[in-house]
């Protein structure tokens, strides 16, 4: 019985996220996030949502890349953005380090890319998941939070949509 | 004679004195040349002989001789020859035309042979040393010239009549003498005479026969030409012929259709009697020693004055003739090999079909092709043999497999570096890729289940432990002295000379370049075949197990193993819940016993779903057992599958009990509910049962054929019919239907998801993971999807490894559909998307 306890699929995977854990010492721990993080790949991968996706970056499974397709009805229709995504080696227990690769004018994001979303800093949780992330940056575009904007510009102009829009537009570069 | 004579008249008339006795010398050297007895006498010929070459006249003679035999030839000889040859136009037999043919050659011979002797006469006059300068070349020289101007005048414009002729000739004595040496075998030349008193040898009735004159024809006619050095001129071109085609309707007659005997030795005796009948056409060159002189030739014992002359009767020029006869049986040799091989080239397909039984015609097309130039031919011909005979819808996938096997067990016979099959099997490997229950049926014939091919399941139990991997690694160990280059028409493939497998599994694996593929399939018959039989009998399956074990790999078969485990541990489980249940007081047993299956679910191949909903009492048994395995199994439970299974019961009716039928559990539970009620429609019970009304009603089709249920109303079962139990039947009736197939709708589904449908998941799965890598990479080559594919999917069960090949098809494919784009090597998502 004890043969049927044990899950090859976990080993299996955990001797190849040994492997490409090794530079940072391949510790058990590292090899669990691993799983986790090939798990949630797949789920990403058999959710089929339109307009988000993401992928290691190389063979490293803790540096994502992300795309966010612009929400239809918004300003950001059309616009597609990179982002990258880092996982610390206590994920999911401490949140992925995300900013914008392609410079992103947001009332929210600053010139660096970097992202003012609370599930990425104090309202993070293990429950959630790359997915969820990407989701909530794509709901983020549509719906930024002036209250604490990082550009004051963009916060400024949200409210005249139409010279939003044409800023944007034309400010965009992929 | 007549230019002879005329000249010398002239040389005679031109004066007396020192002219006169020259012109004398000359005409008696002249005389004594061409006449075939030799009247002149010694003293006197000699003495002219000196005048003449002290006056330098001697080397004229030998330009004489020739000018004269030339005027000779074209005058009269050559037209006599042909006209000799033609004159009786189709109007006698065929034995006044071998004579006519011999009749026109002695007559030949007649009129050169003066020619012929004075050229002796000349050569021996020489190399006594009566006058070294007495003729330019040398005798040989001369002699050599002579016969060249007789086949040029002679043979300048062949009618094809002497063609004709001379291969019917041959071709009747070779019949005479194959009948006369060979009267043993050769029904042949019995059959086709069938009517009796007719000579097998020269085909006349047996009064008439002329076998015996025929024979010293033959004798005859080959010792002229080869005293006029024509024998090879123009025997050759007809013995040739003869040869090759004797050869070619002996092969058809005794050969074609006949795979199971060997014909070399049998051909070679066939082949050497032949020689006897060449050695007689080539008589005179065979044994120069022999009496040469062919009979009524005059003159031929050269001049009788010429003790110790060298090379006497056979003339120099001529090679000794064990050569020729040396030569000859190579050309047959070369002719059986090559008619040989493309008799069986035509027939290999048929051949290979046969195998086992044919190995002695495959080992003959061995030995034959290698002495011939004709592996292409082989190639091409069995290629296009495969193609037209079996790759095409109409022939069963078994089939294919059959014959690929008997292909490869046949051709590394033929040849053991394997090329020709690798190269001739291509197409088959191609086109069994695109079947698709090759797979399938592979298992099924390493499991031994198909019924054809019983082959494959022996070749596995043979289960010599070369494992796959093992292949690659041990030509390592191989003494480089013993390597030999691959032949020209090997595919210059990644392998190089690496060695081709010949074992008939590992290339019937190697198909799809992926063992996981059988594996798979292997475990979804497995389970499909344990589910079936329900008991816990596992011997077989072991045995099985353990063999592909040897074959694929411990670390591969471990689901497997994990399966047959199970049902070791059902069945250990399932007794201690039966003893448990025994302990129980007698109003505690349970209404049924109930036996289980427990799978294992992460090892077992995914499992068709069904709804079904069994009757309660069914259900409280499951709960009881599961009940009692948790109490045996802490933290574990069961979750039941209600549709797989079968179902032992007694139906007791008014009049009549059904006993022991074995069904189902649809059709269990199906019945059980007639058991409150003894009438329900479609409707109702597709609600009880949760299962939809078409399946209820194939389903009800049983109970309808054991006649306890019928239907009324419904008609043309559109679902509005009311089913009523059949309490009462009549004795009759009891009688047809007991004899029914109880079985009859039993549709033996596999109760595991298809090997397609589990390829076409894991496509799916696949396309996602490369089209998520692909929008936020930009671009990628064929080998970095590969293995960012081989890193980041997990793979299981399900989800096996897909390997280059597979992928690059896959990917080509959906840049046909337009999903994809390629351009310098790297894949890219279109723009739109």
């Amino acid at each position: 019985m004890a043969s049927q306890n044990m899950d090859p699929a976990a080993a299996a995977a955990s001797s190849t996220a040994a492997l490409k854990g090794s530079e940072s010492g391949g510790s058990s721990a590292r090899s669990s996030v691993s799983k986790r993080l090939q798990q949630e790949l797949m789920t990403l991968m058999m959710s089929g949502d339109k307009g988000i996706s993401a992928f290691p970056e190389s063979d490293n499974l803790f540096k994502w890349i992300g795309t966010i397709n612009g929400a239809q009805g918004t300003v950001y229709e059309g616009l597609r953005y990179r982002l990258s995504l880092e996982f610390p080696a206590g994920y999911p227990y401490q949140a992925p380090r995300v900013k914008f690769i392609t410079s992103c004018f947001h009332p929210n994001v600053d010139e660096q890319g970097f992202i003012c979303l609370d599930i990425l800093k104090d309202k993070w949780s293990a429950l959630y998941d790359v997915r969820s992330i990407l989701l909530s940056i794509q709901s983020l575009l549509g719906e930024p939070n002036n209250e604490s904007p990082l550009n004051t510009t963009a916060a400024e102009l949200w409210d005249d949509q139409e010279a939003f829009k044409t800023h944007l537009h034309s400010t965009f570069q992929n | 004679m007549e230019d002879v004579v005329m000249e010398s008249d002239s040389v005679e008339m031109s004066g007396p004195a020192p002219e006169q006795r020259v012109a004398d010398a000359w005409e008696a050297v002249t005389a004594a040349l061409m006449s075939p007895g030799c009247s002149v006498v010694d003293r006197s010929l000699s003495d002219s002989l000196a005048l003449l070459c002290g006056q330098g006249l001697g080397r004229l003679l030998g330009g004489w001789l020739l000018e004269t035999l030339q005027t000779r030839l074209s005058s009269s000889v050559v037209p006599e020859f042909w006209s000799g040859l033609k004159q009786p136009e189709n109007e006698l037999e065929e034995r006044g035309r071998a004579w006519v043919l011999l009749s026109a050659f002695r007559t030949l011979l007649d009129r050169l042979e003066p020619f012929l002797g004075g050229l002796q006469k000349l050569g021996s006059w020489q190399d006594e040393g009566r006058g070294l300068s007495l003729c330019g070349p040398g005798p040989g020289g001369l002699q050599d010239r002579a016969f060249t101007i007789i086949r040029a005048l002679l043979l300048f414009s062949p009618s094809p009549v002497l063609q004709e002729r001379v291969l019917e000739f041959y071709s009747r004595t070779f019949s005479v003498y194959m009948h006369q040496e060979g009267q043993a075998e050769d029904g042949a030349e019995l059959q086709d005479g069938p009517e009796r008193g007719v000579c097998p040898g020269c085909g006349v009735p047996t009064q008439q026969c002329w076998c015996k004159e025929a024979l010293e024809q033959l004798q005859d006619l080959s010792h002229i030409l080869s005293r006029l050095q024509l024998l090879e001129w123009v025997s050759s071109e007809a013995v040739t012929s003869i040869l090759h085609k004797l050869i070619e309707q002996r092969m058809e007659q005794h050969c074609r259709g006949e795979y199971e005997r060997s014909f070399l030795l049998e051909f070679q005796e066939w082949l050497e009697l032949v020689l006897g009948w060449l050695s007689k056409v080539f008589a005179s060159e065979v044994d120069r020693d022999g009496p040469v002189p062919a009979p009524g030739a005059p003159g031929a014992p050269g001049a009788p004055g010429a003790p110790g002359a060298p090379g006497a009767p056979g003339a120099p020029g001529i090679q000794p003739g064990s050569s020729v006869l040396k030569q000859w049986r190579c050309h047959m040799h070369q002719f059986f090999c090559r008619i040989y091989v493309n008799m069986r080239i035509e027939e290999l397909f048929s051949i290979i079909r046969d195998f086992p039984e044919s190995k002695a015609a495959i080992e003959d097309l061995k030995f034959c092709l290698e002495r011939t130039n004709q592996r292409q031919q082989l190639l091409t011909s069995l290629k296009s043999a495969f193609e037209s005979r079996l790759l095409h819808p109409g022939v069963h996938t078994s089939d294919i497999l059959t014959v690929y096997i008997s292909a490869i067990k046949a051709l590394r016979e033929l040849d053991p570096s394997m090329v020709i099959l690798q190269v001739a099997c291509q197409p088959i490997r191609k086109y069994l890729r695109t079947r698709e229950d090759t797979v399938r049926q592979i298992v099924a014939g390493l499991t031994g289940d198909a019924e054809g091919c019983t082959d494959l399941a022996s070749e596995l139990s043979r289960g010599d432990p070369v494992t796959l991997e093992m292949q690659d690694s041990d030509e390592e160990g191989n003494d480089p002295e013993d390597w030999s280059p691959d032949p020209t028409d090997a595919v210059p493939d990644k392998l190089g000379s690496k060695r081709r497998s010949s074992d008939i599994i590992s290339l019937l694996v190697s198909i799809y370049g992926s063992k996981d593929i059988f594996i798979d399939e292997y475990r979804a018959v497995l389970a499909d075949r344990l589910l079936h039989q329900l008991n816990y009998n596992t011997a077989r399956e072991i045995r099985n197990v353990e063999l592909l074990k040897l074959r694929f790999g411990e670390s591969h078969m471990h689901y497997c193993e994990v399966m047959l485990k199970d049902m070791a541990d059902s069945r250990r489980i399932n007794s201690n819940i039966r003893e448990e249940e025994s302990r129980l007081s007698e109003e505690e047993q349970p209404p049924l016993s109930l036996s289980s299956i427990i799978l294992s679910s992460e090892f077992w191949p995914p499992l068709k779903e069904e709804k079904l909903e069994l009757p309660p009492l069914v259900c409280q048994a499951m709960e009881a057992y599961t009940h009692r395995y948790e109490k045996l199994k802490a933290m574990r439970t069961l979750s039941w599958k209600p549709h797989l299974g079968s179902v032992t019961l007694d139906l007791e009716l008014e009049d009549r009990t059904l006993t022991n039928l074995t069904v189902s559990p649809i059709h269990a539970a199906i019945i059980l509910h007639f058991q409150e009620k003894s009438s329900w429609t479609l409707e109702e019970l597709s609600v009880k049962l949760g299962a939809p009304k078409e399946l209820l009603h194939r389903k009800l089709a049983l109970w309808q054929q054991h006649g306890v249920l019928r239907e009324e109303g419904g008609g043309g079962g559109g679902g509005g019919g009311r089913y009523y139990v059949v309490e009462t039947g009549s004795s009759k009736e009891k009688m047809d239907r007991g004899v029914m197939l109880i079985d009859s709708d039993e549709e033996r589904d596999s109760n595991t998801t298809t090997q397609s449908e589990q390829r076409e998941e894991k496509l799916q799965l696949f396309w996602a993971y490369i089209q998520a890598m692909l929008t936020n990479l930009d671009s990628m080559t064929l080998d970095r999807i590969h293995s960012m594919l081989r890193m980041f999917v997990a793979t299981g069960p399900v989800v096996t490894e897909m390997d280059v090949n597979e992928l690059e098809a896959f990917l080509q494919r959906k840049v046909r559909e337009h999903q994809l784009m390629i351009s310098g090597g790297v894949y890219r998502l279109p723009k739109a998307n």
